[in-house]
């Protein structure tokens, strides 16, 4: 594939561009720029505290995560900024620029996803019938959470049966077999048992038996902790072909009696799977590739839910609703800040938003934070539920779908989601043309 | 007159920040004597642990700094005592083991970059006390900053460090006298010798404050770290 060479010039620019939109950021949009050379602090413009909080951002922005101890005993100005972030070790920030980099970051950003496909399990229940089976006055679902229905898994299905059949649709569009997949990359926060969903998957899908399978987890952000390490084995040359699969089955675990309605309610069950690729191995005429991404812990929340075994085999679940809608919200709008900032793709120029989705109304008021339209946001939740790790995987699916019917070519799609912890973790993917 | 026993010196801009606990009944308090015209004390003589005896106007401050009082007079010493003793009495003063709890208030983070704060008018009070599970001081960009874990497993990070006497202990750790490196020795020091001292001591404790509004808003900082760092750290590092 062909490179298009880096100068250092590109890059002081992408990293001026970052670092004065963390500036504003900071400082409010009409603040104007400062002289390289002004200190910040001293002149009054920020103080101590908007100072560290500004380099806060330029580090999530620019995955440069020592800034702080880098710029002791230099001035709080751009200037000092600007050569710390020249003197970094970082080889992960290129904005702009994802064709350009290094061969080590490079051929990591060179994951495709071939083909997708997403399932819900097959009962669909109005939100009404949970609202009377968790004991909650009637239309509280639709009203307080905008759920209209939510989507059970009925009998005989399972983790197993609707990730195999995400998988092997998936395969199907990839025009790829099962015999091919060098690693399956599974992740659920329902199915805790032995063999592991990948193992089991494995053997359901028929892989090869030198296919690798790994479990990750994350709960409602193991999509992204999965296809972050599939890329990683694409681009260290580990795997050709990578199978990611989310599956989650909600409605056996958080029953009525075991948690309350206004939790165990919001949730149902679903499945999506990906097949990642190697750029350079063409099962895609119209694929998309995978950005860069960004994970951390927002510890702050940890208590906003909590939920562990208790001895006599129930499920002990604290669930804060209030302390956590603000922590989700807040939380993946700062995600989608720095996705913007470190790809240099604006939010306005963006097809499709697959994130998690606690509920509809919180998706709403994400959308309107953000300032973008909530049609760009694929509606899972509304029909189906919180699906767990499968919701973003599901909008993931339907945003992959939603570009391939949009006549004027198709847009980057964004990536937010979060888990307990508060775990969170973004990226975002760019449409490629790659010859088959 | 009211008896304060001193448990906060902070350094706030060119001026301190001081509070002291009360006893009244059974009940121990915290308390903010401040200046008829400010919100701190330019010269602050005293130090903690010290008793000092005071005359305080009886009305509290606005939400959140329900604890201000205004000194009509000037302070006297009458006792003073032991550090860890003052832990002991700050232990049954203001108490939290979550974020929530710490302030009678939702806590915010900032949506832009680093810091927590509150809501002047949610907030019941501005200083609370508490136990951590772990804490780690950092120089990031020349400023002090700390995180810490709470009992609740809440994380609360980049929390500027106001504390005086440690304040006092990082400038003495970088003043020129002290040769060469003299950051990355700190920075050595603060991630190994400190961390040792202050979670192995019997009596370490944190008093966690919220700061005077800014554009309406009250950011959250790191008011005292007991235990109180020593000269003879110094020579460690």
């Amino acid at each position: 594939m062909t490179r298009i060479p880096v100068t250092s010039s590109d890059q002081e620019e992408s990293w001026r561009r970052l670092v004065e939109e963390c500036f504003r950021r900071e400082a409010g949009s009409s603040a104007s720029i400062p002289g390289d050379e002004v200190d910040l602090v001293q002149a009054g413009i920020l103080d101590s505290m908007a100072w560290v909080s500004f380099l806060r951002s330029v580090e999530t922005a620019s995955g440069v995560s020592d800034l702080g101890s880098d710029l002791n005993e230099r001035s709080a100005s751009f200037a000092a900024v600007l050569a710390a972030l020249a003197n970094s070790r970082s080889v992960t920030f290129r904005a702009a620029h994802p064709d350009s980099r290094p061969d080590t970051v490079g051929s990591a950003a060179l994951a495709l996803i071939a083909g997708s496909s997403a399932v819900t399990g097959s009962r669909v229940i109005p939100s009404e019938e949970v609202d009377r089976a968790f004991g909650m006055p009637v239309g509280k679902l639709r009203k307080r959470a905008g759920i209209e229905s939510l989507a059970y898994a009925a009998e005989g299905e399972s983790e197993l049966t609707l990730g195999a059949t995400a998988t092997e649709n998936a395969l199907r569009v990839a025009s790829c077999g099962a015999h091919q997949l060098d690693w399956i990359v599974a992740t659920s926060e329902t199915h805790h048992d032995y063999p592991s969903l990948s193992a089991q998957l494995h053997s359901r899908l028929l892989a090869r038996e030198n296919c690798a399978a790994l479990d990750v987890g994350g709960a409602c952000l193991g999509l992204l902790n999965a296809l972050a390490v599939a890329q990683s084995l694409i681009g260290s040359g580990q795997a050709r072909i990578v199978a990611v699969v989310t599956a989650d089955v909600h409605s056996r675990t958080l029953t009525p009696g075991r948690v309350a309605g206004e939790f165990g309610g919001l949730f149902g069950d679903g499945a999506s799977a990906f097949i990642l690729c190697r750029g350079a191995g063409g099962h895609s005429a119209e694929g998309y590739r995978l950005g860069e991404f960004l994970f951390g812990c927002a510890g702050q929340y940890a208590a906003a839910i909590q939920v562990s075994d208790t001895k006599e085999g129930g499920l002990n679940v604290q669930f804060d609703g209030e302390a956590l809608s603000r922590a989700a919200i807040t939380r993946m709008e700062k995600v989608l800040a720095a996705v913007e900032l470190r790809s240099g793709i604006l939010r306005g120029a963006v097809g499709g938003f697959a994130t998690h989705q606690p509920n509809p109304r919180l998706l709403a008021l994400l959308a309107k934070q953000c300032g973008v339209s909530p049609d760009v946001f694929p509606p899972i939740a509304r029909t189906s539920g919180n699906l767990g790790s499968s919701t973003c995987g599901a909008a993931l699916h339907a945003a992959l779908q939603a570009a391939l019917k949009q006549e004027r070519g198709r847009r980057p799609i964004f990536l937010a989601s979060l888990g307990p912890g508060l775990l969170f973790g973004g990226g975002w993917l760019t449409p490629c043309a790659v010859p088959t | 007159m009211t008896k304060l026993l001193i448990t906060e010196i902070t350094r706030m801009g060119p001026a301190f920040c001081v509070i002291g606990l009360q006893r009244e009944k059974e009940q121990i308090h915290s308390i903010r004597p401040v200046p008829s015209s400010a919100n701190g004390w330019p010269h602050f003589p005293h130090h903690r642990g010290d008793i000092l005896e005071c005359d305080l106007a009886p009305f509290p401050g606005a939400r959140p700094h329900v604890e201000d009082r205004v000194s009509t007079r000037g302070f006297r010493k009458s006792s003073a005592i032991p550090e860890a003793e003052i832990v002991t009495y700050l232990r049954r003063a203001e108490l939290s083991r979550s974020l929530p709890e710490l302030f009678g208030c939702a806590v915010q983070e900032n949506k832009n970059g680093s810091g927590l704060y509150a809501i002047p008018g949610e907030a019941q009070r501005s200083i609370c006390g508490c136990e951590t599970q772990n804490l780690r001081l950092e120089l990031c960009a020349n400023e002090l900053r700390a995180t810490l874990v709470l009992p609740s497993g809440e994380v609360l990070r980049d929390l500027p460090v106001v504390d005086r006497e440690w304040r006092d202990f990082i400038d003495a750790s970088l003043a020129s006298s002290r040769g060469a490196n003299r950051v990355n020795r700190l920075e050595r020091f603060l991630n190994s010798f400190f961390h040792y001292k202050i979670m192995s001591c019997p009596h370490h404790f944190i008093r966690l404050g919220l700061t005077r509004p800014f554009h309406d808003l009250c950011w959250l900082m790191l008011d005292t770290l007991f235990p109180l760092p020593r000269r003879e750290w110094l020579q460690e590092f």
